[in-house]
Parts: C-alpha cells; sequence; structure tokens
C-alpha cells in the first residue's frame, strides 16, 4: 500500500447560512454564483435541510460578512434554494496553520488536525 | 471498460436535499471514454461505513465489473467538525481492497481535505472521488487518462490528486 501526503497552501474560511429552505440545491449554480458575487472560489462543503456551509478562498471574512444582505439576494435565484425571515450568514476567520512537525504519528484518527489537537 | 458501476454517497444526496450533479458527468465522461460499455448510477447510500463496505462488496463480487467509481466521502468530514458529513469513503474501500494506493489532501490548518484511492480487487478497479462538482469532474477526468496510459495505481492516484488540487486556489503544494 502506498500512501502520500500533499498539503494545499491555501487560505480559506467557512460561510454558513442557515434558516433555508433547502431542496434539490444545485450546488454547482450556488458555487458560480457566490463566487462571481465574491470574485473567489466557493465550494459547497456541507448541506442540511435548513442551512449550507461553504468554503471561501482567499477573501477576508469581513468583507463576506459586510455583504451579507447582498449575498442573501444573491442566492434566491439559486435551484433548490428557499430564503425565509429566519435567514442569516456567518464567516469564520481565516483557517490557523499547524506545524506539520508536530502532528503525532499514531492512529488517534484519520484527520491530522484532529491528531495535531490531542496531541500530547 | 464494458461494465462500469457508479455508486454515490451521502445522506444529502440519498434524500434528496443536494441534487446529484456528479454521477451524471461520471456517466457522461465513461460513455465518451468507452462507448461500448455499459454504466450504471447505482441508488446512493448514507454515509455509514459499514453501508458502504457491504456494497462495494456485493457489487465487485456479484457483478465483476471492470470500474467501481464511489462519489463523495472522501475528506475528513466529521472527524474535524460536527457539523459536516460523515466521510468514509476512503477508509471502507482500504477496508476491502487487497492492493491499493493513496493520496491525501490536507490543508495548512492539518483538516484533511480529500483522499483518492485507487486500488483492486480481482479484476475490478475501484476508486474514489470528491464530492464537489468541480473536483469529481477534475479527478475522473484524471483517472481516464491516467488509466488510459497504462499507469500503475500509485500514479493514477497521483494524478488524481493533482487534479483535485489544482481546483484550490493554490500554487503551492509539496508532497511529504
Amino acid at each position: 500500500m502506498e500512501h502520500e501526503y500533499i498539503i494545499a497552501h491555501a487560505d480559506k474560511s467557512v460561510l454558513k447560512i442557515s434558516g433555508l429552505e433547502v431542496k434539490g440545491l444545485n450546488t454547482k449554480q450556488l458555487e458560480q454564483i457566490l463566487g462571481e458575487k465574491l470574485h473567489t472560489f466557493v465550494r459547497v462543503i456541507g448541506v442540511t435541510g435548513d442551512n449550507i456551509e461553504m468554503d471561501v478562498y482567499d477573501i477576508e471574512p469581513e468583507q463576506v460578512r459586510k455583504n451579507e444582505k447582498g449575498l442573501i439576494e444573491s442566492i434566491v435565484l439559486t435551484e433548490g434554494i428557499t430564503v425565509t425571515e429566519l435567514t442569516k450568514l456567518s464567516c469564520s476567520e481565516k483557517i490557523v496553520e499547524v506545524d506539520y512537525d508536530s502532528i503525532p504519528d499514531e492512529p488517534i484518527s484519520a484527520c491530522a488536525m484532529e491528531r495535531w489537537m490531542k496531541r500530547k | 471498460m464494458r461494465l462500469v458501476y457508479i455508486l454515490p454517497t451521502g445522506d444529502e444526496i440519498k434524500s434528496g436535499i443536494v441534487l446529484d450533479l456528479d454521477a451524471p458527468e461520471i456517466v457522461g465522461q465513461m460513455v465518451k471514454a468507452f462507448p461500448e460499455a455499459e454504466v450504471t448510477r447505482l441508488c446512493p447510500l448514507l454515509d455509514v461505513e459499514d453501508t458502504i463496505f457491504n456494497k462495494i462488496k456485493e457489487v465487485a463480487e456479484e457483478k465483476e465489473p471492470d470500474l467501481i467509481i464511489l462519489i463523495g466521502g472522501s475528506g475528513g468530514g466529521h472527524r474535524f467538525s460536527k457539523t459536516l458529513g460523515k466521510d468514509f469513503t476512503h477508509s471502507a474501500l482500504e477496508k476491502y481492497l487487497d492492493q491499493y494506493a493513496s493520496h491525501e489532501i490536507y490543508g495548512k490548518n492539518g483538516h484533511m481535505w480529500s483522499k483518492l484511492v485507487c486500488g483492486k480487487k480481482g479484476n475490478t478497479i475501484i476508486i474514489n472521488v470528491p464530492g464537489p462538482f468541480v473536483e469529481a469532474q477534475a479527478a475522473c477526468k484524471a483517472f481516464l487518462e491516467a488509466y488510459s496510459k497504462g499507469l500503475s495505481l500509485d500514479e493514477i492516484s497521483l494524478e488524481m490528486a493533482n487534479a483535485v488540487l489544482a481546483q484550490y486556489p493554490t500554487g503551492a503544494a509539496k508532497t511529504v
């Protein structure tokens, strides 16, 4: 068995839109609409019946937050999304870089982030 | 390739909350590459490792296809964030396959963004591709190109991982 690891050095934040009604979401269309609005790459990473989580790359979180109204208005036309009175947007801070040399090798978890957090 | 099975995974795909755009794209790529192939999209599976493992085993052993492609569940998922889905296609494949190679793409935050596995069980090649459309599209295209060149499992897996990596806005990737 051969395994190799590749590190992607990209800045990203997690954009979450909650209070939606989601059924039959066209993720490709949503990524395109928000990508054009924010002038960056957007990737849908998690969807439930009432919220959507996305990775947004190389953008200041504050820029996303201050444009909340415009972003919510822009997604109205996306197939599979209904905006409600409860719809709101949040955006995390950028991801924090970890020191890969201090990630334990032992198989606490398949995820290096978890191993790094649980390191002794 | 004469017989190909495509196996989408994900609670949100199975419930219809999210449209399955990946499987039609992959069917299209397969038909274009292998015009005589019989390509079947199976019913999506829930994100449960045993369910995925058992379905891979059933399809591989009963149908003996040339290729099985699993879609989605390729990241760290629930291991990283409780709000994300459960990602089990890579771990199910590692349990099932006798012979495989894999490449893991990590973000600089230590989160495993994607793990691409390419292996064989008997005469069946089995791979997984990530769920995001552009990544699934790129990984499948890279698989077809690498396969047509007769590359090894390790080389195919690397080509697929590099194709996925190219979908991120990053020019700085290093192998460790």
